[in-house]
């Protein structure tokens, strides 16, 4: 500029060039502004609603106590089975006059009369009178006056005295709300293998400040419990709280103290209550960072999609920016620029996916509820709330994910050169690095490299497998570089034939760009991660039927009341279970006790056994590592078979011997053999119910299968089963393996609908793609018009390069679904869950999901090719 | 100072057989306020030449100097800072931006210069006003037409108030009539802000407005001509 005395403002260009050219090219393209956060937001609103529905079945995980009486310092309880309330003595006195209050706690499961198969109900057993006075000391009230109804608090209990009639039972809101139950009501439970009449003796409020009081909570004096499920004398824990005020750290360290000492002396568990979930919610940590990574397909495809339509708006705007070039923006502000429009997508996709997150989240916590529940531990929680901490995460996560898109598509705007030097039509995009096949071959080689990596063990004992998901990271960027091979095939097998329009297409498919690359890069992951999860769930529903097939040989299974759940304790009493095993029409019988114990420091399972003695008719089970004998009769004396998780978990195997934790003292076994489980995750010993029984003194068992004598109708003793024992649950073999093939699928529906957001995401994106080829070739386009061409000519030779362009993506990513299977069953599961699986691959779906990916990228390209065919070949945008 | 000094500049391109000269030690220089027309036929040179000189493509030889500053010496961003504040090109396609109306199109460059808002609102208003176009500066320019779009864009040019203006093919997508209008329209802007322009054609009408004419051919310059 001539004038050097010209008054300057700091010249902020990066901001200029938002304001006027980027948001004005947002103002005048809603509708693909929209589509791209739109698609941003859905990927971070995946990604969201697996962390936050993964957090609230694991915050449903709650010491059933604490909504009502607070949390507690600490918590003593066995090993293995039930303490005996005695000990509550030894623990006065062992305190002597220090400040402390004991509440001792006997927590079972029941089931509601008429809802035997829908869920379970926590019964929590407890010294009413101690809490209540607890409780009314906070408050500055007696136990009487805080329960009375004149005491402003409608919903408690009306009458002092209900609160130790035995039968007296406390609900929260939801409970009641549930079964429209009111104050004075009865409720009929299986508690055990008996039916009780309890009456409500109050509704409980929500407290403030503490956890809401579960909907599966039904609250009973303890003697009145331990009266109704027949174990007088005995409860699961004793929990511990602290006096406040002055001396409150000495006196608790000091009583702390004494009762480490006192736990040592009995081989007791001494803990803190966040210790207590913090190993319980562990036992679910591979499955839930499995899922959590398995949301970030979304959001992965999605980058794709936002570097390819980026790209696209690059290509679109090449003349601007020439422009721009031309009146000395320099490639920086330009880079800055496009950075910026990406930061903004990210910003604006994140927060839309956060708000669809949220509601996502609510859609998914069932399902993943269900599946903590089935193979993990209880969790109670339905709901969830939005943690801000994660929609940060999830918010930075797309904004960051969306600048990674936008880095290649600034880049190459930034190469752009001034105006004088463009020349229209020029094809740029992708990523060059696409074009190296020998590449490819190495992240091929890095990737089976990665998949050797032995698991990582995070804080708390959980395995990572971070070589599988490396090893899966290289081989999808592997199979995304090389599968720019497939293109010359592919234009070889559409292009034969007489159509014009569609040798057009090959043509264009032979000189393959950057763009086409890139397109089906996206695609291909998509797929390949897709197709991959299906190799899984195919190959662990093979398994699991031929499992099933294996150990379902009996015609009856029984089990006592209550959902089937790992964390079902229900059990059937030794008279009752010995008059089914004796019902006429029954030729024998396996029956399994089972005990949660704790053992190294982790709880498992531990199985006592009983098989059926003929040996044309016997449980085999399906050996992983095979025992010397099997048949009836092996498992006995001190012999243990173990699950092929807890072999995983424990690193223990055949010849090993075990120390278990029992009510009678530490039993010492020796492993014979191990089996596969797909039940459990957390790991089984199974011993011969001989000592299970006589260790725990406990001869009641929790499942029954019932061999039915030659001739006789297994429906015929189902039905008389029901009828005479109405406190079990009875299921035929049939029934049984189609419940669990439903329970299967049911675990992976969020598997299915993660999966098909990817491909949808990736079909979107072979749309934008085509677009934006379309457009680039507009000169092309008006050539092919003046030539005779018509617009449905145009569009059908759209169609047939998006067509090309998906079968090169279906290729690669099929292609590369096989190696990924192979990590998820070989590398990943193996290492996450301990589980060994056959490798099936579902011919049937590939075929389904190739067919509709075609279909689909057909239609989409084809409207495409419609909108554009009228581009003129000098419009500048 | 002159506006523009080329000196025995030379350039190749590779080809097939070697590389291929374009440009064979050309040298050619402009005072201020000149105007210059560059004429010749397809493939002569012209671009190459227009390139280097607008800093687009370096020279193999020789050197050009704009406003007395070396273009050799100057890196990308130098030249950046070059087209943002000593030349301006008026191109054949106009190369409005979009998404800008007619008077932001204009006040663009003195905004990417930081020119302070009421001498941007000052110096816009009365570059409007002077290519006759007060009444259309708030049209976006898909609303103009080719003659109006083209105003906006010797308007834009002289906004940073350059001192050479390179001209591609100004009245190459024009009709006859709105081309003799935009000509005189830059002659005139010419003389009243003494900018000096090199105006690449193939237009006969050009040489009327300028100061002389050079014809290229084969990659050097033939002959000077002083207009008709």
């Amino acid at each position: 500029m001539k004038d050097a005395a010209t008054r300057r403002e700091p010249p902020r260009t990066a901001a200029l060039l938002w304001n006027r050219v980027i948001r004005r090219h947002w103002v005048r393209e809603p509708f693909l502004t929209a589509t791209l956060a739109g698609i941003l937001a859905l990927g971070v609103a995946v990604f969201l609603a697996v962390r936050l529905a993964n957090k609230a079945a694991v915050s449903g995980f709650a010491l059933f106590t604490e909504s009502v009486s607070g949390e507690s310092d600490l918590i003593l309880r066995p090993r293995a089975g039930l303490l005996d309330s005695s000990l509550l003595r030894e623990l006065r006195a062992a305190s002597g006059p220090l400040p402390v209050e004991y509440f001792p706690v006997l927590e079972l499961t029941g089931a509601v009369s008429g809802e035997e198969e829908e869920g379970l109900v926590r019964l929590v057993g407890v010294d009413l009178v101690a809490i209540g006075n607890a409780l009314a000391a906070a408050a500055g009230s007696s136990v009487a006056n805080a329960s009375s109804k004149d005491s402003g608090n409608p919903s408690g209990p009306g009458d002092p005295e209900s609160l130790f009639r035995p039968g007296a039972a406390f609900v929260g809101t939801a409970f009641a709300a549930a079964r429209d139950l009111a104050e004075g009501d009865e409720l009929r439970l299986w508690i055990r293998d008996r039916e009780a009449t309890l009456e409500i003796a109050g509704i409980l409020p929500d407290p403030p400040n503490r956890p809401a009081i579960p909907a599966t909570l039904v609250l009973v004096d303890l003697p009145s419990l331990q009266s109704l499920a027949g174990e007088e004398g005995r409860i699961s824990r004793i929990e511990v709280r602290f006096a406040e005020g002055r001396d409150a750290e000495e006196v608790s360290a000091k009583v702390a103290q004494r009762l480490a000492d006192l736990a040592t002396e009995r081989d007791l568990l001494l803990e803190t209550p966040e210790d207590r979930k913090a190993s319980v919610t562990r036992m679910s940590a591979a499955f839930r960072m499995n899922l959590a990574i398995l949301s970030g397909l979304a959001l992965l495809v999605g980058v794709y999609l936002i570097m390819q339509a980026l790209e696209a708006a690059v290509v679109k705007r090449r003349a601007e920016i020439a422009i721009l070039r031309s009146l000395g923006v320099t490639p920086r502000e330009i880079r800055r620029a496009w950075m910026a429009e990406a930061f903004a997508l990210g910003l604006v996709g994140g927060l839309g996916g956060i708000l669809l997150g949220r509601l996502l989240a609510s859609a998914l916590v069932g399902a993943i509820s269900a599946t903590v529940n089935m193979l993990y531990y209880e969790t109670t929680t339905r709901a969830v709330t939005l943690h801000w901490g994660e929609a940060a995460f999830s918010l930075g996560f797309g904004v960051v994910a969306s600048l990674v898109a936008g880095w290649i598509p600034a880049r190459e705007a930034s190469m752009t050169p001034p105006a004088q030097a463009l020349r229209q039509g020029s094809q740029g995009g992708g990523l060059a690095l696409l074009r190296s096949w020998p590449l490819g071959l190495l992240l091929l080689a890095v990737a089976y490299a990665c998949a050797h990596i032995p698991a990582v063990r995070l804080p708390g004992g959980t395995a990572f497998a971070l070589g599988g998901y490396l090893a899966a990271f290289f081989g999808v960027l592997g199979a995304s570089v090389l599968l720019g091979l497939l293109f010359r095939p592919v234009a070889a097998l559409l292009g034969g034939g007489g159509d014009a329009m569609r040798r057009y297409a090959a043509s264009r498919l032979a000189a393959v760009g950057g763009r086409h690359r890139l397109t089906a890069a996206g695609l291909s992951a998509a797929i390949g991660m897709s197709a991959a999860m299906a190799i899984l769930v195919a190959s662990f529903e093979t398994t699991l039927t031929s499992w099933i097939g294996q150990i379902l040989k009996a015609d009856l299974y029984v089990a006592s009341p209550g959902a089937p759940s790992i964390a079902n304790a229900n059990a059937i009493s030794e008279p009752e279970w010995r008059r089914i095993v004796a019902l006429p029409g029954v030729a024998g019988a396996d029956t399994l006790q089972r005990q949660s114990i704790e053992f190294e420091g982790r709880e498992i399972l531990l199985g006592g056994a009983s098989y059926h003695d003929d040996p044309d008719r016997f449980l085999e089970l399906l050996w992983v590592d095979p025992p010397p004998a099997t048949g009836p009769g092996t498992l006995s004396g001190d012999g243990a078979w173990v699950s092929e998780p807890f072999q995983r978990r424990f690193g223990r195997g055949k010849g090993d011997v075990l120390e278990l934790p029992t009510p009678s003292g530490t039993q010492r076994v020796e492993i014979l053999g191990v089996y596969a489980d797909y039940g459990n995750e957390s790991g089984t010993v199974l011993v011969s119910r001989a000592s299970s029984s006589a260790w725990f003194d406990d001869s009641k068992v929790s499942s029954i299968a019932l061999y039915a004598e030659e001739g006789v109708d297994p429906e015929e003793l189902l039905e008389r089963l029901r009828s005479e024992f109405p406190a079990v649950t009875a299921r035929t073999n049939e029934l049984l393996r189609t419940e669990s093939i439903r329970i299967f699928h049911q675990t992976f529906a969020v598997t299915y609908a993660l999966e098909a957001i990817a491909v949808i995401i990736a079909v979107g994106g072979l749309g934008l793609a085509l677009a934006g080829l379309l457009l680039e070739r507009r000169a092309e386009l008006a050539t092919l018009r003046a030539i005779g061409a018509t617009r449905r000519d145009i569009a059908r030779a759209a169609m047939w390069e998006g067509v090309g362009i998906a079968l090169a993506g279906l290729a690669g990513g099929l292609g590369v679904s096989f190696f990924l299977g192979w990590i998820l069953i070989e590398v990943i599961n193996p290492q996450s869950f301990g589980w060994t699986l056959r490798y099936a691959v579902p011919w049937g779906g590939f075929g389904l999901l190739s067919a509709l990916t075609l279909a689909t990228a057909a239609a989409v390209a084809w409207g495409v090719g419609q909108r554009n065919a009228n581009l003129r070949s000098d419009r500048r945008e | 100072m002159m506006a523009l000094q080329v000196s025995s500049v030379t350039k190749s391109y590779p080809g097939p057989d070697g590389p291929v000269p374009v440009l064979k030690g050309v040298s050619l220089s402009l005072e201020p306020g000149e105007r210059v027309a560059l004429m010749g036929p397809s493939g002569s040179g012209k671009s190459t030449l227009l390139n280097c000189v607008g800093g687009i493509d370096r020279p193999d030889g020789g050197s050009i100097e704009i406003a007395g500053e070396d273009l050799g010496g100057l890196d990308e961003e130098g030249l950046c800072r070059l087209r943002r504040q000593t030349v301006s090109t008026v191109f054949q396609f106009f190369h409005l931006l979009p998404t800008l109306s007619a008077r932001e199109n204009i006040e663009f460059p003195l905004l990417l210069n930081g020119v302070a808002e009421s001498e941007r609102a000052a110096r816009v208003a009365a570059l409007v006003d002077e290519v006759g176009l007060a009444h259309r500066a708030s049209a976006m320019p898909h609303e103009l037409s080719g003659g109006e779009m083209q105003r906006v864009a010797i308007a834009r040019a002289l906004a940073i108030e350059p001192r050479l203006i390179l001209a591609d093919e100004p009245t190459g997508n024009l009709d006859s009539t709105t081309g003799e209008a935009i000509l005189d329209l830059l002659a005139a802007l010419g003389e009243r802000h003494g900018t000096a322009m090199l105006v690449v054609t193939h237009s006969p009408q050009v040489p009327r407005i300028c100061h002389r004419t050079v014809e290229m051919r084969d990659g050097q310059l033939l002959a000077t001509e002083k207009p008709a």
